[in-house]
């Protein structure tokens, strides 16, 4: 088999694993902020209940985090989950990068003084305009470095779909590689991640250069 | 610049919305649940197509029944959870009986198949005996592996082994063994076959004892005989027409079919 | 005109009692400097004329209107919409400035009055360039704050707080995170404001500047005030702990 063929067949497994990735983001990135407020509200239930969250989405593996949430449904309630696959790996691909960008979130937020709430305050500005106007670019600037770490390991977290026998990339790779008893898909597959991430961090820097107006 | 972002983002996101998107058509589907990795029975041809003597039958089977065939890779170590949970219908997978008699609802057996040892051609290993003090790999989660673990079976042969290590797929087994890192691998005849085919051919070999003598059906979820019996019923067409036989000799296992013998 | 009315104004922190039964009034046009050793309560005193912090007990009302009143022996607040309203009677120019990092020092100083105010863009823009001017920052309106030293930054603050059209300016030693040498070009401006008639209360360390631009002096000490008067009056008093702060001082320097 040809390094062409190869390459055109795992194609369609980049385009999924380009999924995934698109689509975590997508919808990881805005929840983590809900979670965060979650995780700063001044009501003790819903802090506890985002904390016990964050605690239990960071200290489980994701690997198991995907079958609980593809499986789970069947097991608890019996439902039939034949469509759920691709749902399921999404929706715990949100959730747990969700967890880990709350805590960057909140170490954002926690980093701002004091002095800028009151500032806003006294200016007039409600809570709402405070934290969109004045707050969150200033957080955007300092989380912009870690934010960049998860997308980039994010990157590499996309291959733990084919636990649930989803055909992202690396196991379109390991199922070419079975067939024809070559390495050459992890190769594909390394040079393929690499220059993902290359494109991720490149992308990641010229915004962060964008931001550095202001200090 | 943040537009054309944007806008490209917003296509990756409905592009992918459709592939994943599923087109419900009104014949039923078979699912069948498969180790994509393999080979002979299910793997992924030259055209990134999946095929196998046993993909190839389930086609057949689909074509008498007026089905639709959906081939689903599964992860070999969550085969009962995608069984369980209604995500494929069946294994069909050479998929070894003895020892899961209870788990499953059978078909009558369509292989005789035995788990066999291969080791390197140079490695100066002959018998059983020569395997002591050595690290073997076994598949995680195969029937090989029931075989070495099974008091009844060969538990004390797997006893006077340094390490019985499993791994996930062949690929990587083939590999240590090469390295040297594994001395011997149990697998199935059929695959240790194939494998050892497409690596060359002498590389590797079969030690001449077998470790068990076993056969292969199909795994149906426990109690779902209706659907068990389809499948038989269209077997035995495919029997009597040739097909079976003729698919069989395309993937060089027509000495170990065993379907209505 | 009263502009600024405490009364009976107590406060504590946990068991600490910062402010002890504190009243004084500011009226229009005054220039009002509070000083004391540090820990004597003024910052707090400010902080609760500001809203920023809440008095335990106490009323306070700005041009007649209540922000807060006693009911039995507590501290009862106006509505939130009330309070926003009273809110815009003052201004508060912080000692570290807080000005808003990602905006330059024009947006710093027009984005409220723009947005929060809501008033004509024109309008706004004219103001805000004659701010500048006054300031002695014209030609630094595109620059971002960490582009201008303190002292700058602080006359950004001031403008920025004056774009409100405030009735009541505060400071909160104004020039205490500031170089020495930087210190005279703040004090410049707030004197200048001063002889525009600007109603100003002013928390400082700065003795000679307060003894020159204030119509009256109060001492604070241990959360109480202790003297209250022109600044002669509080200089040249014989009153121990005034004293004792004034040769403290001194000494230091």
């Amino acid at each position: 088999m040809s390094l062409f063929t190869i390459i055109s067949l795992m194609s369609e497994g980049m385009y999924r694993t380009v999924g995934i990735f698109v689509l975590t983001l997508l919808f990881s990135l805005p929840l983590g902020l809900i979670v965060c407020f979650g995780r700063m509200s001044k009501n003790f239930i819903i802090r506890t209940i985002t904390k016990i969250y964050i605690s239990i989405l960071r200290g489980t593996p994701l690997m198991l985090q995907l079958m609980v949430v593809y499986f789970g449904p069947y097991y608890l309630f019996k439902m039939s989950i034949g469509e759920w696959r691709y749902p399921a790996i999404i929706v715990a691909f949100a959730i747990n990068y969700a967890a880990y960008f709350a805590e960057i979130y909140r170490s954002g937020i926690e980093a701002i003084p004091k002095g800028q709430y009151e500032a806003a305050g006294l200016l007039g500005y409600n809570k709402i305009q405070t934290f969109v106007k004045i707050i969150l670019p200033q957080v955007v600037k300092i989380i912009l470095p870690s934010v960049t770490n998860e997308v980039i390991t994010l990157v590499k977290d996309t291959s733990l779909a084919y636990t649930l026998s989803y055909l992202e990339m690396f196991a379109l790779a390991k199922q070419i590689a079975a067939a024809q008893t070559t390495m050459v898909p992890f190769v594909v597959a390394g040079v393929f991640y690499y220059i993902f991430n290359l494109l991720v961090s490149v992308t990641m820097e010229q915004f962060e250069k964008k931001i550095n107006y202001f200090k | 610049m943040m537009k054309k972002f944007l806008a490209s983002l917003l296509v990756a996101v409905m592009t992918a919305a459709i592939f994943t998107g599923c087109n419900k058509e009104k014949k039923e589907e078979f699912v069948v649940g498969f180790d994509a990795e393999y080979p002979p029975y299910g793997y992924m041809d030259e055209k990134g197509e999946y095929t196998g003597f046993d993909l190839e039958l389930a086609e057949e089977v689909c074509k008498l029944n007026g089905w639709t065939l959906k081939k689903q890779p599964i992860v070999w170590e969550n085969k009962d959870n995608e069984l369980n949970s209604g995500s494929i219908d069946c294994i069909w997978n050479g998929f070894t009986i003895n020892g899961r008699e209870k788990d499953y609802t059978w078909s009558v057996p369509y292989v005789d198949n035995s788990q066999v040892i291969v080791v390197k051609a140079d490695a100066g290993i002959a018998t059983y005996a020569d395997l002591a003090g050595k690290i073997v790999g076994v598949q995680a989660a195969s029937a090989a592996l029931d075989v070495l673990s099974d008091e009844k079976a060969q538990k004390a042969l797997a006893d006077t082994f340094k390490e019985l290590n499993q791994f996930a797929d062949y690929n990587t087994a083939f590999l240590e063994l090469e390295a040297g890192s594994l001395d011997a691998v149990a697998m199935d005849i059929g695959v240790a076959q194939y494998q050892i085919n497409s690596r060359g051919g002498d590389k590797f070999v079969i030690l001449e004892e077998h470790l068990n003598a076993e056969q292969y059906g199909i795994g149906f979820k426990k109690g779902n005989t209706e659907l068990c019996e389809k499948v038989e019923k269209a077997l035995t067409t495919l029997k009597e027409n040739g097909k079976f036989d003729e698919l069989a000799k395309k993937y060089g296992l027509e000495d170990m079919v065993c379907f209505g013998k | 005109m009263v502009y600024l009315k405490m009364e009976n104004v107590s406060k504590k922190f946990d068991d600490l009692e910062v402010l002890k039964d504190i009243s004084f009034q500011v009226n229009e046009g005054e220039v009002v400097s509070i000083i004391g050793p540090s820990g004597s309560g003024k910052s707090t005193l400010l902080r609760c004329a500001t809203l920023l912090e809440m008095m335990d007990c106490g009323s306070l009302s700005y041009l007649g209107e209540d922000a807060a009143i006693i009911i039995d022996g507590k501290a009862v607040y106006a509505k939130k919409k009330e309070l926003n309203k009273i809110k815009e009677n003052f201004g508060l120019v912080f000692q570290n400035f807080n000005l808003f990092p990602h905006f330059t020092v024009l947006k710093n100083i027009t984005d409220a009055p723009l947005n929060v105010q809501k008033r004509p863009k024109a309008e706004v823009m004219k103001e805000a360039e004659e701010l500048l001017e006054k300031m002695g920052l014209s030609d630094k309106r595109d620059y971002y704050p960490h582009q201008l030293s303190g002292g700058q930054q602080q006359r950004v603050a001031i403008a920025r707080a004056l774009a409100m059209n405030p009735k009541v300016l505060f400071f909160d030693e104004p020039t205490s995170a500031l170089d020495p040498e930087l210190t005279g070009e703040v004090l410049k401006v707030i004197k200048s404001l001063a002889e525009t008639k600007m109603t100003m209360v002013i928390v400082t360390h700065e003795m000679e500047f307060a003894r020159n631009i204030s119509d009256r002096i109060i001492f604070m000490d241990k959360g109480y005030i202790e003297l209250e008067g022109s600044a002669e009056e509080v200089f040249e008093a014989k009153h121990e702990r005034m004293q004792e702060f004034l040769g403290k001082l001194t000494k230091n320097v």
